[in-house]
């Protein structure tokens, strides 16, 4: 402490005595571990979110997301690691001087309060006058527009209602770190849209430093300036959306974000094949492979077509499918059934057209096969 | 379809029967209780209140009454007072022993009343508690404290999840949580216990014939006295007063939250 507060001293910065990404990011989670039993729920997670940056943490039911929160706020004690804020170790502090705002999966409203109060409960606490709080908590429910809903009890208000008064209640706080559990996972397509951008909107407004969990990967891509993708409690990979839409580093994000087509290749003595079709491709580790090729990086082309440097694969156009804003096209390939992104304005392969699929072999990312 | 109801329109009957079988005596005491004869008749030759009358004038069942009464509020505050903290580490502590802890509270509840009531006699002699205020309160609690810590346990550990969480997040100190959630939704379930234990308190009659004495007695010890001298309308006009009395109470707690849930684990 002696020592940071002299070497800001002398030279008007903060001293290099830590790695620096743990001196540039606000939140900086260590190696935070979390047993239940035989079950590892958080295994020694690594992360750091720059200050007013919004991270999703995004990864399918059970693979520690609640619990990686929970410690954060200070709710359960990690079994190992540090929850570090503005270079403060606050893995020993208590949950209610943490400064961090969270909003609950089940939203955890006080029944027995009016809406006002419940925005003005961390405001009492804080002890702030009457009035001020007033103002400060109706301030913060036209800030997620539930103006005039401050003398409604909370069972009397919609599912997306709740969730913004426990927006609000969390916001008005102005807190150092603000922690979302699946907060939109309740709300209906049309509202859960509308609260996606406005979440974020306030998010980068009140530039608040945020982590928000979901298993839901529109909301991740949307929502948040980084993702990190959760499995078995740990992280896999961290990144930007296009990074990880693009460059899935392990094969569980290539399958979890996004559609993708799985081909599962075979080795001859010439190298890969697919369905006996050779097959170019790159980073290939040993051992079984499979090839994980998104739907809009092939493009479908008559036999005809030479195929250059691309690889090339016959099939059959089985069937096409408007699915609102594009249409896929299902082609039958040697190598099985694969999903096709039909370009913009393109014409339809018609039912039982003749087909050749085409794609560069930088496009396709190949991982080794998982035992089944 | 047709059977189905024919079943549920017997069970229906069954239990109007059960419950019938179950009133019966109480409307027969309530019936007595308005009689004008001077002995215990069924059905009477007369109606009268003269029984209710003279029932305010009996010395001796009205001090029963007042000491009934004042124990029961005793105990049911101290029931609460004692009973929360020890609910509360129940429902919440995470330390070893927690179940064996538990199964402690419970035994009392399983212990014949009977040597419960000896046993006190026992232990208050020495200490001249027997047939005083403290006494048959200290008594009662042993009765009560089960029933309710073992009651208030359960609606803390049904509160909903994550609110305690929540005020933690917005700043509170544990014990800020529990006066400003925990303690407010517990309320109803609180003040059910309570008038759990003032009617347990109020009804207890086998410990409390062990340690009453001429100095004090509750009106249940003052009952059994009066009807081991005589039989006559009067004991039927107390009985009507209670429960009313008891009705009251229950009436009031099945307003507050139900009286299942109440009872219920
Ligand atoms: N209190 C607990 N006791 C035992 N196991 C738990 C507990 N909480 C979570 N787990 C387990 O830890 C894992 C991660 O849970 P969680 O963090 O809730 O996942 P997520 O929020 O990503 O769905 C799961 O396998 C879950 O069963
Ligand atoms: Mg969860």
């Amino acid at each position: 402490m002696e020592q940071s507060l002299a070497a800001r001293d002398h030279c008007g910065q903060r001293p290099l005595k830590q790695p620096s990404l743990a001196l540039m990011a606000h939140l900086v989670l260590t190696g935070l571990t979390k047993r239940y039993g035989q079950t590892v729920a958080v295994a020694s997670l690594d992360l750091a979110v720059e200050r007013g940056e919004s991270v999703a943490l995004l990864g399918p039911s059970g693979c520690g997301k609640t619990t990686t929160l929970r410690m954060l706020a200070g709710l359960i004690a990690p079994d190992a690691g540090r929850v570090t804020v503005a270079d403060q170790d606050l893995t020993q502090v208590p949950t209610h001087k943490r400064d961090m705002g969270y909003v609950f999966q089940s939203y955890a409203l006080f029944p027995h309060l009016d809406v006002a109060a419940n925005v003005a409960f961390g405001l009492a606490e804080r002890g702030i006058a009457r009035s001020e709080r007033d103002r400060r908590a109706r301030e913060a429910l036209a800030l997620v527009r539930l103006a005039g809903f401050e003398g409604r009890r909370p069972r009397e208000l919609s599912g997306g209602q709740q969730q913004r008064v426990a927006l609000a209640r969390a916001l008005v706080l102005r807190p150092q770190v603000l922690l979302l559990d699946e907060s939109l996972s309740n709300l209906d397509a049309r509202l859960r849209e509308s609260m996606r951008h406005e979440i974020r909107e306030i998010q980068r407004n009140l530039a608040i430093t945020t982590l928000f969990v979901t298993h839901d990967q529109t909301e991740a891509l949307t929502m948040c300036d980084r993702i990190a993708v959760m499995n078995r409690g740990r992280i896999e990979q961290i990144g930007t959306a296009r990074e990880i839409y693009d460059t899935p580093a392990t094969r569980f994000v290539a399958g979890f974000v996004g559609r993708i087509n799985t081909i599962p290749l075979a080795r001859d003595a010439t190298g890969l094949n697919a369905g006996g079709i050779a097959i170019r491709a790159h980073g290939v580790p040993d051992g079984p492979v499979d090839l994980f090729l998104r739907p809009q990086l092939v493009a479908l082309a008559a036999r005809s077509e030479p195929a250059g440097d691309a690889n090339r694969l016959e099939g059959v156009a089985a069937r096409t499918v408007f699915v609102g804003d594009r249409s896929e096209v299902l082609v039958d390939t040697a190598a099985g059934r694969l999903v096709v992104e039909l370009a913009p304005g393109a014409p339809a392969p018609a039912d039982g057209a003749e087909i050749a699929l085409l794609w560069a072999p930088e496009t396709g990312r190949v991982f080794a096969r998982e035992d089944a | 379809m047709n059977t189905g109801a024919g079943a549920s329109r017997s069970l229906a009957f069954a239990a109007a029967g059960v419950i019938g079988l179950l009133l019966a005596p109480v409307v027969v005491v309530v019936v007595i209780s308005f009689s004008a004869d001077s002995f215990i008749v069924f059905p009477p030759s007369g109606w009268s209140l003269r029984w209710y009358e003279r029932l305010l004038s009996h010395r001796p069942l009205m001090a029963g009454l007042q000491l009934s009464a004042t124990v029961a509020a005793f105990v049911a505050v101290l029931s609460l007072i004692l009973g929360l903290p020890a609910a509360l580490a129940l429902a919440r502590g995470n330390f070893p022993g927690r179940e064996a802890l538990r199964a402690f509270f419970l035994a009392p509840l399983l212990l014949p009343t009977l040597v419960l009531g000896l046993a006190l006699l026992l232990a208050f002699q020495p200490f001249g508690l027997i047939a005083t205020l403290p006494g048959l309160v200290l008594a009662h609690l042993t009765v009560t404290l089960p029933f309710v810590v073992r009651m208030m346990a359960t609606n803390f550990a049904t509160l909903p999840d994550d609110l305690e969480a929540a005020a933690a997040t917005l700043g509170a100190p544990p014990l800020r949580v529990f006066f400003r959630v925990t303690l407010p939704l517990a309320a109803p379930g609180l003040a059910a216990s309570g008038a759990l234990a003032f009617l347990l308190s109020f009804d207890e009659t086998v410990i409390s014939l062990f340690v009453s004495g001429p100095r004090a007695s509750t009106l249940p010890v003052e009952m059994v006295r009066y009807v081991e001298g005589r039989t006559d309308p009067m004991i039927a006009a107390l009985s009507t007063v209670l429960v009313c009395g008891t009705l009251a109470v229950a009436v009031a707690v099945e307003r507050m939250i139900g009286l299942t849930r109440a009872v219920g684990r």
